[in-house]
């Protein structure tokens, strides 16, 4: 009997063990970057003893965590990999699609060791990482590889942290917040382009009344619902959200910017159920037509010409006044920040994925500026533009460079208390069921945490 | 068999794996939980001491929470009210109908429960939208002035997520509920026929009362599946609009991922853990005490 339990337990504690065995070695197999961090200077040593030979290389294999979702991400990275495969064919990338899930499953990656090579970065990564030594700091390199000398001048801000350090190869300039809208909708129901509130009311209304949805905006996103608060903002200060991220200001001077929305959106601005529908809803409503206007990155012009051709463009931002409007007029929303490609510092192969990830971002810049349209990346190019750009990003062309201020997107606030109590109000505007003070009320809450 | 159970060697044999596994799968990492709570960490770096900071921060300072806190109880109230009782209704008339087709409504009840979450919020935001929703079209249809915009209303959007819960996991409650039914010896229901008592006097003053064991089982599945709801608001709302649904395991998450405040992340959780045994002790101790033996 004694026999019998004493194998018994054996064998269950040889299972046991052979399954807690295996997810060790998943484990181990899974941080190998990390462990091997500690000699990660002596295989970058390697590594660049290697390249600078040029000849006889071992295949290099970076795991790559960036955003791969839509033809204005898909294709520039398309592009700078199958160019990376020439400049560097010994290096293979191992994409991870990079979730929109607020840096969550990138920051669980960190946590258990898994971070990859090269990974894309913003304000709230960068500040969460450097803290735990998960990113690398290239300063060294923005000179020793030369990409510091490509970026243009305006947007140097996109390179440099707020503690002065270089943390990502930026490839995205100043972008900003388009306020788009469908002219022909416009002429058809002789609605004029509207410069001041009571204008944007009345074009409401009007389009109410024919059942055209006046604003499709994908304000279950929250970052769209921060941009409308903010495009009101500014008209009231230039620095818009900056103003409370970075100056320590309070919420209560952007009260009537607020109470603005809250009345536009029981006008009927937006569509019903507008803090559920998403971006490809939003995006549908406006290209079917179905919507008269409709706010988002400038990065969908490109798109929107597609759809719409010359139907669409995009307006200055209305204001209180006539007064207000010509004098915040260039008082844009939107803006960059440090971030880009990013390197994981305890990378087997440093060298080789510090040098990839600058190669990358130049040539995802490069591929937006010659193809996509869209002149506003970090970095310059020699190369020939071979899609010209479409007539709104031409205007805006001409513009940016009268342009006076820019603030932020969601993404780009530096204080996460204050952009998560932000985004919660904002979204809370898109209701209607809101007001002015509630928002001033949850919006300095935030700020005081 | 006696022989074994005598033996509590070969208890402790037998019982040991399971015991290792558990302590390592679920305690553990409970044991975590309540550990970290009493620091100041965003996930990544170095954690600082801040004894019942946390704690003091939650109870005292954040509004969210209080939100939180009070939709896990409408959470909860709802999957109770509306759970067990259609649960109960449906199996009983499955019982007490004599008709064809028993075996596909039975079927039927209890499909909803192997859709996954994401197929069955996918659907219900359909039938909640505001302008093409099935819900707004039948009040349309039945000439009742009566359409909401379900989800963006802070007001009714909690319940209305709570409802989706209900309905995915009744199923559940229904085939618990028939079983204990079918459970129950026959010559209970004829000597209450012989008595004279009607169908629903029987359900009421007998099957009802020795499915006492059942409904404690199912009791504690409702609410501390309602204190524990997460993944519709994750699908349905984003915890939105604003903060309208979040529960104590959306504040937890928005800690912890959001505000990179893991530390105060895991003081959430730890308090749900707490609601959770707290609440399956009170069920324990003041429902169905004794145990019913036919």
């Amino acid at each position: 009997m004694k026999r019998a339990l004493s194998i018994l337990l054996v064998v269950a504690l040889v299972f046991l063990s052979a399954a807690c065995g295996g997810g060790n070695n998943a484990a181990n197999g899974g941080t190998q970057g990390t462990d091997s961090g500690s000699s990660s200077m002596n295989n970058a040593g390697e590594d660049t003893a290697q390249n600078g030979a040029g000849q006889q290389q071992e295949k290099i294999k970076l795991r790559i965590y960036a955003q791969y979702a839509d033809d204005d991400t898909r294709t520039p990275y398309d592009y700078a990999v199958a160019e990376l495969a020439k400049a560097y064919p010994h290096v293979e990338l191992e994409l991870e699609v990079q979730a929109q899930d607020d840096g969550q499953k990138l920051k669980t990656l960190a946590a258990t060791g898994n971070l990859p090579d090269i990974f894309q970065s913003n304000m709230d990564i960068i500040a969460t990482f450097r803290e735990s030594n998960n990113i690398m700091i290239l300063d060294d390199y923005v000179d020793i590889l030369g990409f510091k000398s490509k970026m243009h001048q305006s947007a140097m801000n996109t390179l440099y942290a707020d503690d002065g350090h270089v943390y990502a190869f930026p490839y995205a300039g100043n972008e900003l917040v388009l306020w788009y809208y469908n002219k022909e909708l416009f002429e058809k129901y002789n609605v004029k382009v509207p410069e001041t509130y009571d204008e944007l009311k009345e074009a409401v209304r009007i389009f109410n009344a024919n059942g055209i949805t006046p604003l499709a905006l994908f304000a279950k996103e929250k970052w769209p619902d921060i941009a409308l608060f903010d495009i009101f903002a500014t008209r009231i200060n230039p620095r818009g959200i900056l103003a409370m991220d970075l100056d320590g200001e309070k919420a209560d001077q952007f009260k009537p910017a607020a109470d603005m929305i809250v009345e536009l959106v029981k006008e009927g601005l937006l569509p019903k159920g507008a803090i559920n529908l998403n971006y490809d809803q939003a995006q549908s409503l406006f290209f079917e037509e179905k919507a008269a206007m409709f706010i988002n990155g400038q990065w969908e012009i490109a798109a929107s010409t597609e759809a719409l051709g010359d139907k669409v463009d995009w307006m200055f931002y209305p204001a209180a006044t006539k007064e207000d409007y010509e004098k915040f007029k260039y008082a844009f929303s939107g803006g960059g920040g440090p971030s880009g490609y990013s390197v994981n510092p305890n990378s087997e192969h440093l060298e080789t994925a510090i040098e990839v990830a600058a190669f990358l971002s130049l040539k995802y810049a490069e591929y937006k500026y010659t193809h996509r349209g869209n002149p506003i990346v970090a970095t310059a190019t020699d190369k020939e533009i071979v899609v010209p750009y479409p007539p709104m990003m031409e205007k805006l062309a001409e513009v940016i460079p009268n342009i006076t201020s820019t603030t932020a997107f969601a993404w780009g606030l530096s204080n996460t208390k204050f952009k998560a109590a932000l985004e919660d109000a904002a979204q809370m505007l898109m209701t209607g069921a809101y007001d002015g003070d509630q928002f001033v009320q949850d919006v300095n809450f935030g700020l005081e945490q | 068999m006696h022989k074994y159970l005598g033996n509590k060697r070969a208890i402790a044999v037998f019982t040991l794996p399971a015991l290792i596994l558990f302590t390592v799968v679920v305690f553990y990492p409970i044991v975590q939980v309540f550990y970290r709570s009493f620091f100041d960490w965003d996930g990544l770096g170095q954690a600082t001491f801040v004894g019942f900071g946390n704690y003091e921060k939650m109870f005292f300072k954040d509004r969210v929470f209080r939100t939180a806190l009070f939709n896990g109880f409408i959470f909860a109230l709802m999957l109770v009210c509306i759970q067990i009782p259609l649960g109960t209704l449906l199996a009983f008339s499955l019982t007490d109908l004599a008709m064809r087709g028993k075996r596909f409504l039975r079927i039927s009840y209890f499909v909803p429960m192997v859709l996954s979450v994401t197929v069955v919020c996918q659907l219900w935001l359909s039938i909640y939208n505001a302008e093409y929703g099935l819900l707004n079209k039948l009040f349309e249809a039945l000439g009742i002035p009566y359409r909401q915009d379900w989800l963006t209303n802070p007001k009714t959007a909690i319940y209305a997520v709570a409802f989706v819960n209900a309905w995915h996991y009744m199923g559940y409650h229904f085939a618990l509920v028939l079983a204990a039914v079918k459970s129950v010896p026959e010559q209970f229901f004829e000597a209450a026929k012989i008595d004279g008592a009607g169908r629903w006097r029987t359900h009421f003053r007998i099957t009802v009362p020795l499915l006492a064991e059942t409904y404690k089982f199912c009791l504690v599945l409702a609410i501390t599946g309602g204190l524990n709801a997460f993944a519709q608001m994750f699908i349905m709302t984003g915890g939105g609009p604003g903060t309208a649904t979040y529960t104590l395991t959306y504040l937890m998450y928005r800690s912890a991922f959001r505000l990179n405040e893991f530390g105060y992340g895991c003081a959430a959780a730890a308090l749900l853990v707490l609601e959770c045994l707290i609440v399956t002790i009170l069920i324990n101790r003041f429902v169905a005490r004794e145990r019913i033996v036919y």
